[in-house]
């Protein structure tokens, strides 16, 4: 589906992307960084707005900054609001059509069609300005697939969307995923995407630090080094069990002594005795956090781990 | 067939989106503008002459402050406000993205919006030329009418090709760049009295304009600023000058990375 070939992309002196090297077959992606990891612009240069600086790329089998009609199979919602206050989602999709060169009769159908997937049917008639968030973003998934791409490339889609519209877009996308169609699903929240797809690709400072399946991500972090907070009445007494193994970097107790920081050198080795250590001790602990679910966590691990800190 | 009648489309979009209350003052003001002045003019004319107003014999400054106020300063101001920001309020609105993504977008949505700035723009200086030559009302009111038209139409489809040119390329200044051109191109450079002002748009509507009125007189008398050239020379440069900056500006934008959002 997507070929990247030490794909830079430079704003000057500043690095977008920096020598991506990648290839991924038809399916599902969660495309996962921070601010500013280069997510946006991996995006631009998969659609054409960009040409690389260094290196080449392939779309579906086709260069996009060469062949104007691979837009035609590609779908795109930006993380952008759209700002046409005084026209319709109708009008709006259906221009966004026509200007794939389809013919007026079939746009109507087609925008139509779409907004009724998103559940716009009844307020597609209604200017834009007069819409909440959500449903400006429900809209910008119509323009997104009513021309029934073959990718559909998603920039951060659930912003804006209340729970009801969050599982609403799932939905929606899991069955997009379903039908064999290919999705990018670019989203700085970890759940998001999980609830999606298991496939993840993580971005950071413009290069890729790991791609695979969630199990697989999961897997790379049990061997780097992170962080662990054992919270709970008996926190403190884990520390004479903890004072003793060479895997373990630093332990720090908070004032209200329930709250244990530990820094692990080798996750995989504590969270195999844990579980038995606060059993055979009889603790009362409450809570273990973990860096899952927290990105900034997950990413200063994985860090770690290119930066060569990990045994 | 399809793709011949995209602009058409875009242009149907553009006026619909931008029927605002400011648009429809901004279009009555570019009317009334001209009509205003003419009126004055009318008026003092009238007072100086007591009951022996002819227009016939004030037709040449009533003509030539026709010319300036409609072809040269109504349709420029209206270009400005329509052709100059046609990518900038894109960028700005972050709604570029949605149309670069499409096959046809770049391309279409610019010649749209060129015929959309021409359309808007012509509709007021048409309206507002009739009023004012009804205003003056000389027996010659029909050839005027006839002449400030056409030189309204060729003012209109040449600087707004212009302006898409400068919008395309200076994205971020647009306006600034736009009045830059206008100040020191259409308005000075015009007038100087050397090679370089029969590059200019302005200097060829002049020459046009003194040809189709048959003022002679006035163009001996001023030979650098209204030329001596033939009518076709004046319209082949206006078309090349048309031809090649629509040309380039819908070439360029095809091409232009033009940024879309803060990254991330």
């Amino acid at each position: 589906m997507i070929e990247l070939n030490h794909v830079s992309k430079m704003y000057g002196n500043v690095v977008g992307v920096n020598d991506l090297t990648l290839r991924i077959p038809r399916g599902a992606y969660g495309l996962i960084g921070p601010n500013g990891s280069g997510k946006t612009t991996l995006i631009n240069l998969l659609i054409g707005h960009f040409r690389p600086t260094l290196g080449s790329l392939q779309v579906l089998g086709t260069t996009p900054t060469s062949d104007r009609r691979l837009l035609r199979r590609i779908g795109l919602c930006p993380a952008s609001d759209v700002l046409y206050p005084n026209v319709s989602a109708l009008e709006w999709v259906r221009y966004q059509v026509r200007l794939h060169g389809i013919s007026r009769r079939e746009c109507k159908s087609l925008a139509e069609e779409a907004l009724e997937t998103v559940g716009m049917t009844s307020a597609m008639h209604r200017p834009m300005g007069t819409y909440s968030l959500g449903m400006r973003q429900r809209t910008k998934i119509a323009q997104a697939i009513a021309h029934q791409p073959e990718l559909l490339i998603l920039d951060e889609p659930y912003n804006g969307l209340d729970p009801v519209g969050r599982n609403d877009m799932t939905q929606l996308l899991k069955q997009w995923t379903r039908s064999g169609r290919g999705l990018i699903f670019a989203s700085h929240v970890l759940q998001e995407i999980e609830s999606v797809t298991a496939s993840f690709l993580l971005l950071h400072g413009g290069r890729i630090l790991a791609s695979g399946t969630a199990q697989e991500i999961e897997s790379i972090l049990t061997d780097t080094p992170q962080e662990v907070f054992i919270k709970g009445r008996d926190a403190a007494k884990l520390i004479h069990r903890l004072a003793d193994v060479d895997w373990v970097d630093a332990l720090q107790l908070n004032h209200g002594k329930n709250e244990l920081r530990v820094s692990l050198r080798e996750p995989a080795e504590f969270y195999g005795r844990i579980a038995s250590w606060i059993r055979d001790d009889n603790l009362a602990i409450d809570q273990l956090q973990t860096p899952d679910g927290n990105i900034e966590a997950v990413f200063e691990s994985i860090l770690r781990r290119h930066r060569g800190e990990t045994s | 067939m399809n793709r011949l009648t995209m602009p058409w489309d875009v242009m149907q979009f553009e006026l619909r989106r931008s029927f605002t209350m400011g648009r429809i003052a901004m279009w009555f003001a570019l009317v009334a503008f001209p009509v205003a002045i003419i009126a004055t003019m009318r008026g003092i004319a009238l007072a100086s002459s007591a009951n022996k107003f002819d227009p016939a014999e004030f037709i040449e400054p009533f003509g030539f402050t026709l010319y300036f106020l409609v072809p040269e300063v109504t349709c420029l101001l209206g270009l400005l406000l329509w052709a100059t920001p046609a990518i900038s309020t894109e960028i700005e609105g972050q709604t570029w993205v949605y149309l670069a993504l499409r096959r046809s977008g770049r391309r279409m949505v610019l010649f749209g919006k060129y015929l959309t700035a021409v359309v808007w723009t012509l509709s007021a200086s048409l309206v507002s030329t009739a009023v004012c030559v009804w205003l003056i009302g000389t027996d010659v009111m029909l050839r005027m009418w006839c002449v400030m038209s056409v030189l309204a139409v060729l003012s209109c489809l040449a600087h707004a090709a212009i302006f898409l040119l400068i919008g395309v390329l200076f994205y971020r200044r647009t306006m600034v760049s736009a009045v830059l051109y206008t100040m020191i191109v259409e308005y000075g450079l015009s007038f100087v009295p050397a090679l370089v002002n029969k590059f200019t748009i302005n200097y060829r509507l002049r020459g046009l304009l003194a040809n189709w009125m048959g003022w002679e007189n006035v163009r001996s008398n001023a030979e650098n600023i209204f030329g001596s050239e033939p009518v076709s020379t004046h319209l082949m440069a206006l078309s090349a000058l048309t031809i090649i900056a629509l040309g380039f500006a819908l070439y360029r934008v095809e091409y232009a990375e033009y940024p879309t959002q803060q990254e991330g």
